[in-house]
C-alpha cells in the first residue's frame, strides 16, 4: 500500500473514531448544557447546542438558597467513603491469602465470587430488608455500606489478586528472613508495592458506592439519609418538568466520575476489564 | 532461643525437615488468616440472605411477619400467585425483549468500535478512554439524561430524528405502551457499550500480530482477514461477554425504575421492577423473593448453557 492511500485512510479512520467519540459523549454534553440554560431557551426549537446566556440560577436555587442536596451529597460521600474503606479492609487480605495459598480450595473461592458478582441486587435487597428491619439497622447508611459491599468486594479481589501473584516470592522470602511475621510482611512489603491496584479499587469501590440507587432505595426512608441518587430520584418524581434544576443536579451527581476520567483515568479502565473477566 | 545457640551443623538433619515442615504449615494456616474475615463477612451478608431468600419463596412474609419472625410456610403457593399473574408472564416477556435487543445492539456497535479502536491511530488512548465514562456514570443520571432527552416535544432525540428526515411527527418514546420499552433499550444500549467494546478490545489485542502478517503474505485482504482469522478467534471472548452482558442486562432495574417506574400500564415492567414493587410496595416478601427465585433460576440455565457452549469450544 503507498503511503499516500495509507495516510488517507488513517486520517479517515481517525475522523471516524471522534465521530464515534462524540456521539458517545454527547448525552454528557447535553446534560451539562442543558443545566446552564434558562427556561426559555431550554425549549427553544430548534434547540442551540451552546447555552446562548449562560444561567447558573439552578445552581444556586439546588446548591445555594436550598441545602438538601448538599446534604445528600453529604450521605452519598460516608456511602461512598464507607464502602471503599471495608473494601480494602476486607478485600485486601484475602486477595492476598488467595494469591499465596497452596491450592486447596482457592479454586472454589474464585468461582465462587465469580457467581458473588453476578446475583441480581434486587435478589439481594429483599433478604437484607428483613435482616435489617430485625436487627434495626434500617434507616443507617451502615445498612446501605454493607448491602453495597456484598458486591464490591468479589470485584476488589478479582482485581487485586493478579495485582499480588505477579509480585515475587523472593521479597517475602527475603522479608521472613529479617524476621517479618506474615502479616508484617504484608503490610511493609506488599502493600506498599501494589499501590496502583489499591488506588484502582480505592476508586471504583468509591464510585459504586456514590452511584448506587437500589440499596439506598430499599433500606433508608428518613429524607435526613438519602444520598444524592436518592435526592435526585425524589426530584424527578416532584418536580417532573423543571428540567433545567434537574440537569444541574445530575451534573453535579457525575462530577466525581467526570473528575476521575480526567485525572485517574488509566487506573479506572484496565480495572474495569481486569475485574469482569479475570478468573 | 536455645535454638540460636547451637551451630548449624550441629541441628540433626530430620530435625531441619521437621521444623522447615511445621514453619510451612503455620504459613498456610497464617494465609487462612487471611482469607477468614471477608469470607465470615460474605457469608454473613451474601450467602446468608440469599439462603432465607430461596427459604421466604416458600413462605407468607407481610409486614406482621417481617417483625415478629412469624412467617408460616406456604408450599408453592406464591410460586402458584406469581405464575398466574398476567403482570408476570408480560414482565418476563418485556426482560427478555430489553435483554435480547439491548445485547444485539450492544454487542454489534460494542464490536465495531472495538476494531477500529484496535488500530494505531492517533487520540486512540483520549477515545478508548472517554467512551468509557458512559459505564461509570450512576445509572440514576444516565436515566435521567435519557429521560431529558427522549421527551418528545423538547427532546433531542426526536429533533434529531426529525430533522434527518427519518420520521415526521415526534415518537413518543416514554409515553406509548408500545414504543417506551425502545425507550429504555436505547438508554441501556448507550450504557452498555463501553463494556462490550472494552472486552472484546482486550480480546482482539490478544490475537498474535504474525497471523495477520502471514495471512497478508498470502494475499488475504482485510474483509477476509476479518472472516478468517478475527471471528474465530474471538468466539470464546464473545461467548464470555455474551453471557455476563445476558445476566448484568436481565437485572437492570435502576434504569427503568427512573426513566418510566415500570409505565406506562406495566409495559416496561421487567422482571425486577415486578419483584421490587411485590416486595416493597405491596409488602409480600414470599411472591417477591419467589420472583427472584425464578430470576435466579434463568441466570443459573443461561450459565449453564454458556459452560457447556464453552466446553465443547475447548475440546473442538
Amino acid at each position: 500500500m503507498s503511503t499516500q492511500k495509507k495516510f488517507s485512510q488513517t486520517l479517515l479512520l481517525t475522523v471516524l473514531g471522534l465521530f464515534c467519540m462524540a456521539i458517545m459523549l454527547f448525552p454528557l454534553y447535553w446534560v451539562i448544557v442543558s443545566s446552564l440554560k434558562n427556561t426559555v431557551e431550554l425549549f427553544r426549537s430548534p434547540p442551540t447546542l451552546f447555552p446562548q446566556q449562560i444561567d447558573w440560577s439552578p445552581y444556586i436555587a439546588n446548591f445555594v438558597q436550598n441545602q438538601d442536596m448538599l446534604h445528600y451529597m453529604g450521605n452519598s460521600l460516608q456511602i461512598a467513603v464507607g464502602t471503599m474503606l471495608l473494601s480494602l479492609l476486607l478485600g485486601t487480605p484475602i486477595a492476598y491469602g488467595l494469591a499465596r495459598l497452596p491450592v486447596g480450595g482457592k479454586n472454589v473461592f474464585l468461582l465462587a465470587f465469580l457467581v458473588a458478582q453476578m446475583f441480581p441486587s434486587i435478589m439481594l435487597a429483599l433478604p437484607l430488608f428483613v435482616m435489617f428491619t430485625r436487627i434495626g439497622l434500617m434507616n443507617t447508611l451502615l445498612a446501605v455500606i454493607l448491602a453495597i459491599t456484598t458486591r464490591t468486594l468479589p470485584f476488589a479481589v478479582l482485581v487485586l489478586r493478579p495485582f499480588f501473584l505477579s509480585l515475587p516470592r523472593e521479597l517475602e522470602d527475603a522479608a521472613f528472613i529479617d524476621g517479618c511475621g506474615l502479616w508484617g510482611s504484608f503490610y511493609r512489603i506488599i502493600l506498599p508495592l501494589s499501590r496502583p491496584g489499591l488506588l484502582t479499587v480505592a476508586v471504583l469501590t468509591f464510585l459504586m458506592g456514590w452511584s448506587d440507587f437500589l440499596f439506598p432505595l430499599a433500606f433508608i426512608s428518613d429524607d435526613t439519609k438519602r444520598p444524592l441518587t436518592l435526592g435526585l430520584y425524589k426530584f424527578i418524581s416532584e418536580y417532573g418538568t423543571r428540567w433545567n434544576d434537574l440537569m444541574a443536579v445530575s451534573t453535579v451527581a457525575a462530577l466525581p466520575i467526570i473528575l476521575v476520567f480526567m485525572f485517574a483515568q488509566r487506573y479506572v479502565t484496565s480495572g474495569l476489564v481486569a475485574g469482569a473477566v479475570k478468573d | 532461643m536455645s535454638m540460636t545457640m547451637i551451630p548449624p551443623s550441629q541441628v540433626p538433619k530430620t530435625s531441619v525437615a521437621h521444623h522447615k515442615r511445621r514453619r510451612r504449615a503455620r504459613k498456610v494456616v497464617g494465609y487462612y488468616l487471611f482469607v477468614l474475615p471477608a469470607t465470615l463477612f460474605l457469608i454473613i451478608f451474601l450467602l446468608y440472605p440469599i439462603c432465607t431468600m430461596l427459604l421466604f419463596s416458600f413462605e407468607q412474609v407481610n409486614v406482621g411477619g417481617l417483625l415478629t419472625g412469624d412467617t408460616p410456610f406456604v408450599g408453592l403457593e406464591n410460586y402458584r400467585t406469581v405464575l398466574s399473574d398476567p403482570v408476570f408472564r408480560s414482565s418476563v416477556g418485556s426482560s427478555l425483549l430489553f435483554t435480547i435487543a439491548s445485547l444485539v445492539f450492544q454487542f454489534g456497535i460494542g464490536f465495531l468500535l472495538a476494531l477500529l479502536f484496535q488500530r494505531r491511530l492517533p487520540l486512540v488512548g483520549l477515545m478508548r478512554g472517554s467512551v468509557m465514562i458512559a459505564w461509570m456514570l450512576p445509572i440514576v443520571v444516565s436515566g435521567t439524561i435519557f429521560k431529558w432527552m427522549l421527551q418528545s416535544d423538547s427532546g433531542i432525540i426526536n429533533y434529531a430524528l426529525q430533522s434527518i428526515g427519518v420520521i415526521h411527527t415526534p415518537i413518543h418514546w416514554l409515553s406509548e405502551p408500545k414504543i417506551a420499552i425502545w425507550g429504555v433499550i436505547i438508554a441501556n444500549i448507550w450504557i452498555g457499550i463501553p463494556f462490550n467494546m472494552s472486552l472484546l478490545l482486550a480480546g482482539l489485542q490478544s490475537i498474535s500480530p504474525t497471523l495477520y502478517e502471514a495471512a497478508t503474505v498470502d494475499g488475504a485482504n482485510s474483509f477476509r482477514r476479518l472472516l478468517h482469522i478475527t471471528l474465530p478467534l474471538m468466539r470464546s471472548t464473545s461467548l464470555i461477554v455474551l453471557m455476563l452482558g445476558f445476566i448484568y442486562t436481565l437485572n437492570v432495574f435502576d434504569l427503568i425504575y427512573v426513566i418510566t417506574g415500570g409505565g406506562p400500564v406495566n409495559a416496561t415492567e421487567v422482571m425486577p421492577l415486578y419483584a421490587y414493587n411485590l416486595a416493597f410496595v405491596q409488602i409480600d416478601l414470599g411472591s417477591g423473593s419467589a420472583v427472584a427465585a425464578l430470576m435466579f433460576l434463568l441466570l443459573f440455565v443461561v450459565s449453564t448453557i454458556y459452560l457447556v457452549l464453552i466446553r465443547r469450544e475447548e475440546t473442538a
